[in-house]
């Protein structure tokens, strides 16, 4: 079936980008995980008339994109799904907010338009400084960066197996929908008569995989308590990087700088 | 129903942090004391991981020719319990944000809570729990009794952990005050289609948990009667459906009432469009796939029947003026030329 | 030094599995064991790692296997399972190298110079941060073996670890085995392979130990082998 080999596919696509060398992949992967965070804050609370002020917001996903070596193509091929869903969200606010903003001449530019154009806005933009941070740091120094920030071992664990199990998972049922669709030709997925038995088969196999697979942690001297390596830590250079990008998102936020720039030609 | 982080103030996003955020804390320690050893940890990655990997395959839905998916929650309680059930889910749906944009991280604790949170919790101690408990169907034979309360545990469990995530969705939305759209024919979008959708993933689901308990019912939960005291009557199941429908009808009848032409609108708009999954709120591989060609057009024929509302509020924060235009323009100018300028020096580099 | 008397198993009343086992294995050998399916070479690695309870007595250099001294024995045996993805579940190869040597209480810096040189000494530098999921069988193979060994275990238990490799890379790890100087316990079908790595063959036949003795002699034994549902390895086989 093509929607989980395209998903296998991207999948192994992410992990190559992020095992990628450029200045974005050497920062630390927590102090990227804070900045993106506070990068969305930022640009969600945007007003949603303040269209102007969130045009700023670009410069971070974008100079982030160039100096890590993101191509905008691929980031809009990834989310060729995702990304008209995030912009329908705003379509109705043209209709239902007609009152008129500003014109130029004879054409009005509603308010609708003008919050509808800012929540797309927002919406791909979020989406770029997180494709960012997937695509410059890998998932195990995402999972060591939040154990640092005393996340519970066990859900840092859990997500670094089910992350190691997600792809063995992704091929098992990639060779089991090519041998239903071998034997069902002219079905477009699996027939309602053997919805239990697809998924519940491997489940039973996945059961017995996770006994073996806890063998092989017993076997390796597992007593219950969580113990790795933890990854690099942040160097000055990192806390350089958190204190620019807090500093200028914050300016960002509340300095309209576009509108100041216009005032001057204006 | 992932939602994107553009549909979310922060504000209304902290705020369904903390609320994961507890219900994950209190699952963690439930965790640690039913199992100190953290023996459930590779049954947990590894469930987790196959409901993952399973929610890609497609379910043919009989005389439809569309196809259905599943999102796990009820699945994975079934399997592991509410607690490891919860915390599996919120894996799921951190790799999902992460690697797959479905969801964002400000939004990642509301899609907790609208996807993990119910299933888990709401759909184990008030659906799944009660009913196999429940002296229904205890006519037939054993066998026969058990599977008959899997599946309508499946069933009601997802229809109604569905609607209760999607009408979170719009909760949240609407307290964001993203969308210009009225709660009431927001909500009236919302429901009806996680109705469909729910059905369909109750049928998947309890076409797996049937599955499992005819070829290994140790590894499913509550379905060992050997405990005979602990079964409860039909009431219990009774009331606390009874309950859930007050409640739902209630909330929704009221937001209906007091706003009837949000709800006509959303009805009459309904009637010809295949609205479903435009909301943003759903990927289209979520639930029943809508034809997504089809709306942009007819969103531009239903232009015509709207009336002129204004919804804005009269004293607004200052709006853009024609300086911000003028530099956002200049913005964006510049913003073009660093994106060429970026492609122009990879191109060379590549070529040296 | 592996003692087993009388070391008896069985999952149902009735059904054993295991019946009646005896055998000694000293230090540094490198004994092959051989069976149809079913014949009990799993359930007999399992049993002598713990993860089965059996009847009878098992020692491993003296020490009695029972619950109280699974950690002590574990630590000086490492067990390659023989589905790698079972056997390697950290993200990456660096992370399930380590697993082992911190739950030991090796510091990190001991644990990470530990897995370098093992790395080094198997030529497997440049998978050490490689991905579990995107490296190849053979690979993943050849790094399930060196988690093992990041343990310094005393000794080496295969489950099947030549199954579903190719040519190059069934010899790669037929060589990797071969250097190995620890005590060495390998189940296999493959009796080419084990005619490569073992000098000592123990054949179990529905449960019971059919034969017991020198490689070289026990393999050639036509008859021995098609009686336990068994052939001669290719190499002895007239048509080769």
């Amino acid at each position: 079936m093509n929607k989980i080999d395209s998903a296998i596919s991207e999948f192994r696509q992410m992990d190559e980008l992020a095992s990628g060398n450029s200045p974005v992949h050497r920062l630390e992967a927590g102090i990227k995980l804070a900045v993106t965070v506070f990068y969305i804050i930022c640009v969600v609370s945007v007003d949603k008339y303040r269209l102007s002020m969130l045009t700023m917001m670009i410069f971070y996903p974008l100079l982030m994109f160039q100096a890590a070596g993101l191509s905008m193509s691929g980031f809009f091929y990834k989310l060729r799904y995702v990304l008209p869903l995030v912009c329908m969200v705003g379509v109705f606010n043209p209709l239902l907010d007609t009152s008129p903003m500003m014109s130029f001449g004879n054409v009005s530019v509603s308010g609708g338009m003008i919050s509808m154009l800012t929540l797309m806005g927002k919406g791909i933009f979020c989406l770029m400084a997180s494709y960012v941070l997937v695509a410059t740091t890998r998932f195990d120094s995402i999972c060591a960066a939040l154990g640092r920030a005393h996340v519970p071992r066990v859900m840092v664990t859990l997500m670094l197996l089910t992350y190691r199990y997600v792809s063995v998972m992704m091929q098992e049922v990639s060779v089991m929908s090519e041998a239903y669709a071998l034997r069902a030709p002219g079905q477009k997925g699996i027939h309602i008569s053997a919805w239990g038995s697809f998924l519940g088969q491997m489940l039973l196999r996945s059961m017995d995989r996770a006994q073996e697979l806890y063998s092989s942690m017993l076997l390796r001297g597992f007593d219950g308590a969580f113990r790795y390596a933890s990854g690099e830590r942040a160097k000055t250079r990192d806390f350089v990087f958190l204190t620019l990008c807090l500093l200028s998102f914050a300016v960002m936020r509340f300095v309209d700088i576009p509108e100041l720039i216009g005032s001057f030609f204006v | 129903m992932h939602m994107a982080d553009a549909l979310l103030s922060p504000q209304v996003a902290a705020v369904m942090y903390a609320a994961s955020g507890t219900a994950a804390g209190i699952s963690l320690s439930k965790l640690r004391k039913e199992d100190a050893e953290n023996r459930s940890i590779p049954v947990m990655a590894v469930a987790a991981a196959l409901v993952f990997a399973g929610q890609m395959i497609n379910y043919t839905i009989p005389g439809t020719g569309s196809s259905g998916h599943m999102c796990g929650g009820m699945l994975l309680t079934a399997l592991l319990g509410p607690y490891a059930g919860f915390l599996s889910m919120i894996v799921i749906l951190t790799i999902q944000c992460l690697f797959f944009g479905d969801g964002g991280l400000l939004a990642l604790g509301a899609n907790v809570w609208n996807m993990a949170f119910y299933g888990c919790f709401i759909g184990y101690f008030f659906i799944y729990r009660p009913i196999m408990h429940s002296s229904l169907f205890s006519g037939r034979p054993e066998k026969s009794a058990v599977r008959s309360r899997l599946i309508l545990a499946s069933i009601l469990g997802c229809i109604i952990t569905l609607q209760l995530g999607a009408f979170s969705v719009v909760v949240e939305t609407s307290l964001s005050g993203i969308t210009e759209l009225p709660f009431g024919a927001f909500a009236a979008l919302m429901q009806p289609i996680h109705l469909a959708i729910g059905l369909v993933e109750g049928l998947i689901t309890s076409a797996v948990l049937v599955f499992v308990y005819q070829s290994r019912p140790s590894l499913l939960r509550d379905v060992e009667s050997s405990d005979a005291s602990a079964q409860k009557s039909v009431k219990s199941v009774v009331a606390i459906l009874a309950v859930f429908v007050f409640l739902v009808g209630g909330v929704l009848s009221l937001f209906a009432s007091e706003n009837p032409d949000g709800l006509e609108w959303a009805l009459f708009g309904n009637s010809d469009a295949g609205y479903s999954e435009n909301m943003g709120l759903d990927e289209e591989d979520f639930g029943i796939a809508s034809n997504a060609s089809e709306t942009a057009g007819q969103i531009q024929e239903n232009t015509s029947f709207l009336p002129d509302y204004s919804f804005k509020d009269s004293d607004s924060p200052a709006g853009t003026s024609v300086s911000g235009i003028v530099g956002s323009a200049m913005v964006a100018l510049a913003a073009v030329g660093i994106a060429a300028l970026g492609g122009y020096f990879r191109k060379k580099a590549f070529k040296g | 030094m592996i003692e087993f008397k009388n070391v008896s198993f069985s999952y149902e009343i009735d059904v054993p599995v295991l019946r009646d086992i005896s055998f000694t294995i000293e230090k540094g050998e490198s004994v092959g064991l051989i069976g149809a399916n079913g014949a009990g070479k799993s359930s007999l690695l399992k049993v002598l790692l713990g993860l089965l309870p059996h009847d009878g007595e098992i020692s491993v250099d003296g020490i009695l296997l029972e619950t109280k001294n699974l950690p002590e024995l574990r630590r000086r045996m490492g067990f390659v399972l023989q589905n790698s993805d079972n056997q390697m579940f950290m993200p990456t190869v660096f992370d399930d190298m380590m697993f082992g040597p911190l739950n030991y209480g090796m510091s990190r810096e001991e644990a990470e110079r530990k897995v370098d040189s093992v790395l080094e000494r198997l030529e497997l530098q440049s998978l050490r941060d490689k991905y579990n999921h995107k490296i190849s069988g053979g690979e993943k193979k050849m790094a399930s073996i060196a988690t093992v060994l990041a343990m310094d275990p005393e000794v080496i238990i295969m489950d099947e670890p030549s199954a579903s490799l190719d040519p190059y890379n069934r010899r790669a790890v037929i060589n990797l085995i071969r250097s190995l100087e620890q005590t060495k316990i390998i189940a296999s079908h493959d009796l080419d392979m084990i005619l490569d790595t073992a000098d000592r063959v123990i054949l179990l036949s529905g449960g019971r130990i059919a034969a017991d003795g020198r490689c070289r002699d026990i393999l050639t034994d036509r008859f021995l082998l098609e009686h336990n549902r068994m052939e001669l390895p290719l190499r002895f086989s007239e048509s080769y």
